[in-house]
Order: C-alpha cells, then structure tokens, then sequence
C-alpha cells in the first residue's frame, strides 16, 4: 500500500515539468481549434451561470440565502463546480485518451489524471475572474478571508486528482464507466450545493438525517468553504469534523487510486 | 556475473486475450502466444535485427524489450534504460512544428534545458524550413516522420529498440537517419534492436540476427546467416500455391493457441499479476 503510493507520488513530482508542458499545450491546441480560443475559456462558464442565474434567480425569485442575493452566490459556488466537474469527467478518459502514447512509449501513466487536473485548473482560473468581476459588480470587494479560497482549491485540486486516478483506471478495465460517470455528473450537481444550498426546510420529512446525508459529500464542503470564505468570512476552522471527514475520505481515495494505479501501470496496454 | 549482458531473456512468453466470434458463444475464451518461450541474451553493445514475417511478434517484442508492456511468463532482465523509438507519437495535430518539439520532448520526459538544448538539432535535422511555424496537420506524411524522427533522437538510453522508424521518409532522410543510428552503434557502444523488412538494410547494420516466426524464437546469431536463412524461407512461402499458404498459417495460428477460463472484470481487479 504504502509503496504504491510513494510511486505514484515520486512519478508525478519528479514529472512536474511535463505535467505542466502537456496541459500547456493541451490547452493551446484546444484554443488553436476554434477562431476565439481563449474567449470561450470564458465564455462558456457565463453562459451557464447566466442561464442558471435567469432561470433559477429571475424566473423562480431565488430568495436571498443567508442574507448573499442569488447571483453572486450562485457564481462562487459554480466556479468551484466548475473546476470539479470537468475533471471528474474527463479524468475518466485521462489514461484512455493517451492510448497511442503508452502504447508507444515508456511513459510514467500516473501523471494523466493530473494532467487533466492541471489543465481544467486553468479554466477554473478564467472561472474565478468572471467570478471576481461579478462579485466587483455586486459590491462585494476582497477581504483578508478570500486567501482561504487558496486552502479550498488546494482540497478540490487534490479531490479530483484522487477520484480520476482512481476513475481513469477503472475506464481503462471497464469502458461503461466513463458512461456511468457522465450520467451520474448531473446527480450529483444536484446533490451538491451549486444550484440550491442543499438544505431542506423543517416541513420536509426526517430534514435533520437528509440535511446531514448532504453533508457526507465531499464536493459539499469545497463549495460551502469557497462560500465561506466570500461571504462569511468563516475561516478553515470554523468546520473541523467537517474538515476532518473531507481528508478523511480524499485521503482513502487517493491510497485507493494508487493502489490501483500501481497494479495496472503495465497492464494498460493489454487492456486496450 | 552476467553483466556484459544488457538483456536477457529466459523463456518469456507473451499472452494475449482473444474475442471470440460470435458464432461461437458457448466456447471458452482463447488466448494467444503473441511471444512463446523466448531465451536470448544480448551482450552489451550488441546491435540486434529482428526479423520475421507479419504477425510473428516483432512488434509485441520490442514492446517487452522497451517495458512498456509485462511479459506473462518467465524472466526478463535489463541492464540499463531502454527506449523505444516511436516517430508519429506525441505530435499534436493543431500546434506548429516547433510547438511540438517542446510537446513530444515534453511526453519523452525531457527537461525545459534539455529541449532547449535540442531545438537547434531537431530543427536542422528535420529540415522543415519554413513549415516549422504551421501546423502539423499540414505535414505530409513524410514530413511528419521526419520531424518525429529529429525529436526522438535526443533521447539518451543505453538501449535503443527501433521499430520499422526508418522504413518512413524518402532515400535521401533514411539515409541520413541510418548514418545517424551508426554514429550511435561505433561512437556511443549502445545497444539496438532493429525492426526492420529491409533486408539489405538489416543486413549492413547490424551485427546479430534474430528471427521470430509465429511467436517462437528460430534462430539467433550471426547475421548474415539468419539472414540467408530467412530469404530462404520467405522464398519457400512465396512458391507455395494457395491452398498450402492457408494450411501453414492456420497450423501456426493453432500452435499459438491456448484455452483458458473466463477472466471477468473482477477477476483481472483482484488477481495477483
């Protein structure tokens, strides 16, 4: 167990530079394909905040929550979404995507999921300036407490790459996973804090055990604490259990992916 | 003992799953020796031709010689990094050439020092002139290999496995590649496996000869007399009618054969190799 995880360790620090190059130009090639490149790197988060934000906020009348009108706070907790849902998704295909360079290479496998995580990360920046300037627009200007967004993007950095390692290998034993991934993605949008803060009222039945089964999510507490720290200024301590549980679980997870990372790395190309 | 060997092979063989047909529902699954009880051993600085006809495993060997793939049974011992030589890889299909220098050093696992250091090389090799800044889409053929071909070539391993890279490219860049491979064979000492079909090619490079047909390991030695003994029997092949082409490789392909049980998804998750 624990050699497998310093493998997978010592492969992706020791490969940093070509992490970082591959997302690099992943990226450059995405925006190389389409006219505007860039400009839909930003684009396409607006515009489904603002579809979320017109249907949501405007035609439902989204009441305030906790006293934080609806859209600068459905825009924080989208940007982190925003980061967690590519990731997850694509890092079902972190190892499959790259068949023709393992199967032709020697190539420390280990490093694609987070290569993908790398990669969405710098969406996650462009997500976080349309973020800022909404929140600018809305009156909301930065605090001492905002530096926690960096902590909190640390745990949804380390979450992701945990769940896709663990996800990328399972793609490559059984291909209907990446299909059951995508179908559950939108389960557990809804599960999670970003549309609605996943709370239920006193007049729904047995609220008490359903609000803390939400609470049992991970994603949960990234959103809330990229919230915390915008609105209500709540430091990292302000929810240790909560904490705790999120290492906790992000923890097993990453053993498990290197466990099965580290079993698989040459049968890949059998599994093809 | 033993370490003027950089690899050595002791009955490895190699198994590949097969599907099975559909008319055949009820059989067991079958597998495959790709690579059947397999014993070499390569002395250090040795430069090796690997031959034999489609399908007999050339490619699953230089595969296993470059560890990239596990070999299923018996014993592989390697003195040194390998490295496979693998043109059309990593070249990013939307960036310009010279992006793509930095994206396949990049997936080789070069430093940013490194690639810098190489660029001038590739550049002059590759011979791209102004094609360097569009992208690779635009390449011919040709063209892309020689650019892949300059970018693998700043690797720097003690094994060297060359899999039908030079058979790309027009006379005059595989003539330079060759001259090239043989700067590395008399002035570095590395070994080198070559894939090649080109006899005469194989012929003037190599010092062993290593001939593999239908998995299983005929001959290894000098190389000019694996290489009569190979024309030979692809002469043989060719002068055979039909009918007796077919039986020949359908005995070959039942050689290869095993039955084995059914390995289900949990099976291959929990087993131990």
């Amino acid at each position: 167990m624990l050699k497998s995880v310093r493998y997978v360790l010592k492969e992706n620090f020791s490969n940093l530079y070509r992490i970082f190059c591959i997302a690099k130009y992943e990226l450059l090639a995405d925006m190389r394909d389409s006219k505007f490149g860039l400009f839909w790197n930003f684009a396409s988060p607006a515009i489904q905040v603002l579809t979320y934000w017109l249907i949501f906020g405007i035609a439902w009348h989204k009441k305030p929550i906790d006293n934080v009108s609806y859209l600068p706070w459905l825009v924080v907790g989208y940007s982190a979404w925003w980061f967690i849902q590519p990731c997850i998704q694509n890092g079902c295909n972190a190892v499959f995507s790259k068949t023709n360079v393992i199967t032709k290479m020697k190539f420390p496998v280990s490093v694609l999921p987070a290569t993908i995580c790398a990669k969405e990360f710098f969406n996650h920046l462009c997500m976080l300036l349309i973020a800022i300037v909404t929140l600018f627009i809305c009156g909301y200007y930065p605090t001492i407490h905002w530096l926690g967004l960096i902590y909190y993007s640390f745990c949804a950095f380390v979450f992701v790459e945990a769940v896709s390692l663990i996800l990328s290998v399972l793609t490559m034993l059984w291909r209907d996973v990446k299909k059951l991934v995508t179908s559950l993605m939108r389960m557990l949008m809804y599960f999670s804090p970003v549309i609605w803060d996943c709370h239920f009222d006193a007049n729904v039945p047995f609220h008490n055990i359903l609000n803390g089964l939400m609470k049992l999510n991970p994603v949960h507490y990234i959103i809330n604490g990229y919230r915390d720290c915008v609105f209500y200024g709540k430091t990292l301590l302000d929810h240790p259990v909560q904490g705790l549980y999120f290492w906790v679980v992000v923890i097993v997870l990453f053993v498990l992916g290197c466990m099965l990372m580290y079993k698989f790395k040459r049968k890949f190309i059998d599994l093809i | 003992m033993g370490k003027e060997y950089a690899v050595e092979l002791e009955h490895v063989s190699k198994i590949y799953k097969l599907k099975k047909k559909d008319e055949q529902k009820n059989s067991s699954n079958k597998s495959f020796y790709a690579l059947r009880d397999i014993n070499v051993k390569v002395k250090k600085g040795d430069v090796v031709g690997i031959l034999g006809t489609n399908g007999s495993g050339k490619s699953t060997l230089s595969i296993i010689l470059s560890g990239i793939s596990d070999i299923d049974e018996g014993n592989m011992i390697v003195r040194g990094e390998q490295a496979l030589i693998s043109i059309n890889t990593g070249l990013n299909q939307q960036l310009t050439g010279l992006e793509n220098i930095n994206v396949k050093g990049a997936l080789m696992g070069l430093s940013k020092k490194r690639i810098k250091e190489i660029t001038d090389d590739v550049i002059e090799f590759a011979e791209l002139g102004d094609f360097l800044y569009q992208p690779v889409k635009k390449y011919s053929s040709g063209m892309k290999s020689r650019l892949g071909f300059s970018i693998s070539l700043a690797l720097d391993p003690e094994i060297f496995i060359v899999d039908e890279a030079l058979s790309v490219g027009d006379k005059g860049f595989a003539q330079k590649c060759m001259r090239r491979m043989e700067k590395l064979r008399d002035e570095q000492g590395k070994t080198i496996f070559f894939v090649s079909h080109s006899l005469p090619q194989v012929k003037e490079f190599c010092k062993t000869g290593m001939w593999i047909e239908g998995g299983k390991l005929m001959e290894f030695g000098d190389i000019d007399t694996v290489c009569d003994h190979y024309s030979d029997y692809v002469d043989k092949y060719n002068s055979m009618n039909d009918k007796d082409k077919k039986k020949l490789m359908e005995e070959k392909f039942e050689q290869r054969l095993i039955t084995d049980r059914k390995t289900s998804f949990f099976d291959r998750l929990f087993s131990k190799r």
